[in-house]
């Protein structure tokens, strides 16, 4: 049986789009989606991030082990920052979700490294979402994560839309960067990721719920002529490895 | 159903870009069969890096081969001389129904003055302009809202609906210039939600961008319509997207499609 773990969903009230619990557990069940890792909304992602972390740490325990959730904090609160962590590890939090271009930071500019040092030293993999220029792109995440060689990071959306084409030289930079295949067709922007020598074993499902429509996300990946190893590899089997 | 946002395949060869591999137009029509779409707007892809007449011609005469349900939109190089002149061959000679820009491969802004000319001689033809948007520098939606205010007779597109990060800017720029048009084809979902509700609906437009993968079957194509769909909103303003809004600005005759 596949294992279908989506890597990266926003739980709240957001600016245009929304999702409760309920709503994505209902989802998950219509599409076949064993488990999801789950963020905050944006305003937590900002500001709020107690507020957010202490969300989604609720809405997993009430799950049954559906749910998994990111922890948030600011790069920009140093110290403070670093306490968040933990409290959100002391609360189940499985791993951090960076947003360079809500939560207003460089990639590259160090703020963000003591918590990548944190992730990492908890097991904990990093998703970062990118395609927004000029400070949320896949190169710049494939340099940080030179930076950080211990820890493994999801480039999220993969540099959709018009940066995808530096997603594949970003994998290439980087062998502990994955690629998320949320908003990528498979045939002009998939297969190309997953050629080798990058291989389909660097390739992780999401359906960034409630931005997406995640039927097509989903369908996407049964609609992709690839072999079963690969795609049970890239629906959950990655994920779940990169996962404490 | 009428699919503004297509790329006649590339040449191929050192020139072709993304994956795009030759097919003809009577293959791709046959895909269209299959996908529900009665009528697709073609632009080049290799003369977004290299415009010029030949490739316009090429254009055209790929447009040719089912001009029922194919429509043929032109480009030029805006810096050249004889951009306007070109233009005027597109819209004229051979009977091109717009132009297309793609103004960060074509490497220049929307609004520059170069542009003029070229929306003089669309609108003596009463042609629209599409764009490429949602990239910066220079494809975002005010840029191009910009020179559709300076050319208020010239309908303009925004031919991606700002895509995953200025789809509110493209709301913004739709809503305050009333010559322009957006046409959800990339934008994210929760983009095309918002441009639904917020733009009028009488200037919502659908495409594909279908012509950028190496099968003629498109099959990201074939998700973009499953998307748009599967988008829930009123059935009216889903036809007047699909179908009735693209007829208007195209002028296409009814027999048309």
């Amino acid at each position: 049986m596949t294992l279908v773990f989506d890597a990266h969903v926003r739980l709240g009230v957001g600016r245009d789009a929304s999702l409760t619990a309920g709503e994505l557990l209902a989802a998950m069940d219509r599409l076949g989606i064993d488990r999801a890792l789950i963020s905050p909304q944006e305003r937590c992602l900002a500001v709020d991030h107690r507020d957010g972390n202490a969300f989604v740490a609720e809405a997993a325990r009430r799950s049954g082990d559906r749910l998994l959730p990111y922890a948030v904090a600011s790069p920009w609160r140093g110290r403070g920052a670093l306490d968040e962590l933990a409290r959100a590890a002391d609360d189940g939090a499985v791993a951090l979700a960076l947003d360079p271009a809500v939560q207003g930071f460089d990639l590259l500019d160090g703020q963000a490294d003591p918590l990548v040092e944190a992730a990492a030293a908890r097991g904990w993999p990093i998703y970062v979402r990118t395609g927004t220029p000029s400070f949320a792109l896949p190169l710049q995440l494939a340099e940080l994560a030179v930076r950080h060689p211990q820890a493994s990071f999801v480039m999220g959306k993969s540099g959709a839309t018009d940066f995808w084409i530096d997603a594949r030289p970003a994998l290439e930079r980087a062998p502990n960067l994955y690629a998320d295949t949320a908003y990528a067709p498979w045939d002009v922007v998939l297969a190309g990721l997953a050629a080798p020598p990058i291989g389909w074993g660097r390739l992780v499902f999401s359906t960034d719920m409630p931005n997406s429509a995640p039927a097509i996300e989903r369908a996407r990946h049964d609609a992709w002529p690839l072999g079963d190893e690969a795609r049970a590899a890239i629906l959950g089997g990655t994920l779940q490895r990169l996962l404490p | 159903m009428i699919d503004f946002h297509v790329h006649k395949p590339s040449e191929g060869g050192e020139g072709g870009r993304y994956d795009s591999r030759p097919y003809t137009a009577a293959d791709y029509v046959a895909v269209m069969d299959e996908l529900g779409i009665d009528v697709s707007v073609v632009f080049t892809l290799d003369g977004l890096w290299h415009p010029s007449p030949a490739e316009n011609d090429r254009v055209a005469a790929w447009v040719a081969e089912a001009p029922d349900r194919l429509v043929a939109f032109g480009t030029v190089d805006p810096r050249l001389p004889d951009a306007a002149a070109e233009t005027e061959r597109c819209l004229g000679e051979l009977g091109m129904r717009g132009l297309k820009f793609h103004p960060w491969i074509q490497a220049f802004c929307p609004h520059e003055a170069c542009m003029d000319p070229i929306a003089e001689v669309a609108a003596a033809h009463g042609a629209p302009i599409l764009f490429h948007d949602g990239t910066p520098p220079y494809s975002t939606p005010l840029q191009i809202a910009a020179l559709a205010r300076r050319h208020p007779d010239v309908p303009m597109v925004l031919g991606h609906g700002g895509l995953q990060d200025h789809w509110r800017e493209a709301i913004a720029a739709v809503t305050g210039t009333p010559n322009l048009w957006i046409c959800l084809c990339g934008t994210p979902n929760a983009g095309m939600r918002a441009v639904v509700a917020r733009c009028p609906s009488q200037r919502l437009l659908f495409g594909t961008d279908a012509g950028l993968g190496a099968a003629v079957s498109q099959p990201f194509a074939a998700e973009r319509i499953a998307e748009v769909e599967q988008l829930e909103i009123e059935e009216e303003v889903r036809a007047a997207m699909l179908d009735g809004n693209a007829r208007a600005l195209l002028r296409l005759e009814e027999q048309v499609g």
